[in-house]
């Protein structure tokens, strides 16, 4: 039997890039087992969880993504023996300059999912998707902003070269 | 001091040791200087060094100007510590090698940080960000230097990183996101700020891709964000901190500032300081096992 239906104000848009050896076959699972998870999240299949470029995260937050999820293999289970513990370092890097440019990095969730763990990518994306609704939309970079102590910021920085 | 570096120079060109000298000569006003490329002996004594000396000549060695090197087998350069820092990680990045070059090294007092700054003399009024604090001026990896190198301790980590940085941390989540909005709403996409980066040594900068394009061409506010982001993710780790990107600017945006911050990231997450070591692996194209993920569930 499935989830009584909610009705919101606000449906966040989540992009997941996923590893298709582990977490997409873990979602495949979590599909075929008829089990239920939020339809908010948009996934697209990846080779390794290393093959997640920053790049398409910054595409996606400039698309108008509200949330951003990744996830592979658990260290260790890596089908390329390593992509995933690449993946860690460069999120690890990714995570702080998205903090210094400004975004919630709530918005941006990483997690471990096995092709077994269908369970928890269910219960990983239903409470990621409600903290994202909690968060609201995110920003979008053509709103108009007025804020006055920014533009007194930018206005009198100092000096650098 | 610079004498010995014109001698040198002039050794070098005449025993035919090298190609080319790249260094520094008198530029078109009293408070510039130029780039320079000497190819004969006789020309040497257009060398100069002196706080005017702001260019980073490295830019000269990325593979994106191989254009200009064609046929010349070495080069000497002539470098500041700070300069000195780039050619080490273009070294570390196999962008170059390291008996192709012939490095200069030049004691250096700090620079002006613009040439209109320039009234004679350097001092904290018109002193660069960059040099406060510096701890390579005496250069780490040199070919020659004019007298005795004196020992410089170097193993705490140089912290040039300006005080913007530090209020921008200090500030709410949104106030900073505000205040990136407003300040590259000037951002009109010339991208001098790359064509300036001695790092930058792509031959097609993702920006220019157009199948796809990863990155919105316009220069409208989505663009923007996505060029500058994109920009600091591929200098992590590989910033030298010259700070022309910021120099190069024609809209007077602080673009060095999310180097910086990843500057100091990379230190705290990976103890990784680049152009210092001509062997270090970057940070993000090596891991251990035991690295942090505490943010991952
Ligand atoms: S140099 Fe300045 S205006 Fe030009 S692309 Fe870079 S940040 Fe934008
Ligand atoms: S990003 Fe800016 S400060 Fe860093 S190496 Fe490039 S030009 Fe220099
Ligand atoms: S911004 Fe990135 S892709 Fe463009 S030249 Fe620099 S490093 Fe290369």
């Amino acid at each position: 039997m499935g989830k009584k239906i909610e009705i919101h104000d606000f449906e966040p848009k989540i992009m997941a890039f996923v590893c298709k050896w582990c977490t997409y076959s873990g979602a495949d699972l979590a599909g075929t087992s008829r089990m239920d998870y939020s339809p908010n999240v948009r996934m697209i299949r990846l080779p390794c969880s290393g093959r997640i470029d920053p790049q398409f995260m910054i595409k996606a937050f400039e698309q108008g993504a509200d949330g951003v999820f990744i996830s592979g293999c658990h260290p260790g289970d890596c089908h390329y023996n390593e992509g995933n513990y690449y993946a860690r370092r460069r999120n690890t890097t990714f995570r702080q300059l998205m903090d210094f440019h400004g975004i919630d990095i709530e918005r941006i969730e990483f997690s471990w999912i096995s092709a077994a763990e269908a369970i928890k990518w269910t219960e990983v994306i239903d409470a990621f998707t409600e903290k994202v609704r909690e968060l609201g939309r995110h920003p979008q970079y053509d709103d108009e902003v007025v804020d006055p102590y920014a533009q007194f910021l930018v206005q009198n920085k100092q000096e650098s070269a | 001091m610079i004498e010995a570096i014109r001698n040198q120079a002039r050794l070098l060109l005449e025993n035919g040791d090298v190609d080319v000298v790249i260094g520094y000569a008198e530029g078109s006003d009293p408070s510039r200087t130029t780039p320079i490329f000497i190819r004969k002996a006789e020309d040497v004594e257009k060398l100069i060094y002196d706080p005017r000396c702001i260019n980073s000549l490295p830019l000269y060695l990325n593979k994106r100007h191989e254009y200009t090197r064609k046929g010349w087998k070495k080069t000497a350069i002539i470098g500041k510590g700070c300069d000195i820092r780039a050619i080490v990680q273009l070294i570390a990045e196999n962008q170059l090698k390291r008996d192709e070059i012939y490095i200069l090294g030049v004691p250096c007092e700090g620079v002006v940080s613009h040439p209109e700054k320039w009234d004679g003399s350097l001092h904290d009024g018109n002193r660069a960000s960059k040099c406060i604090g510096c701890d390579v001026m005496t250069p780490h990896e040199t070919d020659f230097f004019p007298g005795d190198k004196p020992d410089v301790d170097r193993s705490t980590p140089y912290e040039a990183t300006s005080k913007n940085v530090a209020t921008l941390m200090e500030l709410e989540l949104d106030k900073r996101f505000a205040f990136w909005r407003t300040d590259f709403d000037r951002c009109f996409k010339c991208y001098a700020c790359r064509e300036v980066c001695p790092h930058c040594s792509c031959n097609t900068c993702i920006t220019d891709e157009t199948t796809p394009s990863w990155i919105d061409p316009a220069a409208h506010k989505k663009g923007v964000f996505s060029w500058h982001l994109t920009r600091a993710m591929h200098l992590v780790g590989r910033c030298t901190g010259c700070g022309e990107c910021t120099r190069a600017c024609p809209m007077g945006i602080q673009v060095d500032l999310f180097n910086q911050r990843m500057k100091e990231v990379v230190q705290e997450s990976y103890s990784y300081k680049p152009g210092y070591s001509l062997e270090d692996k970057h940070p993000l194209i090596t891991y251990k096992v035991d690295d942090r993920e505490d943010f991952i569930k």
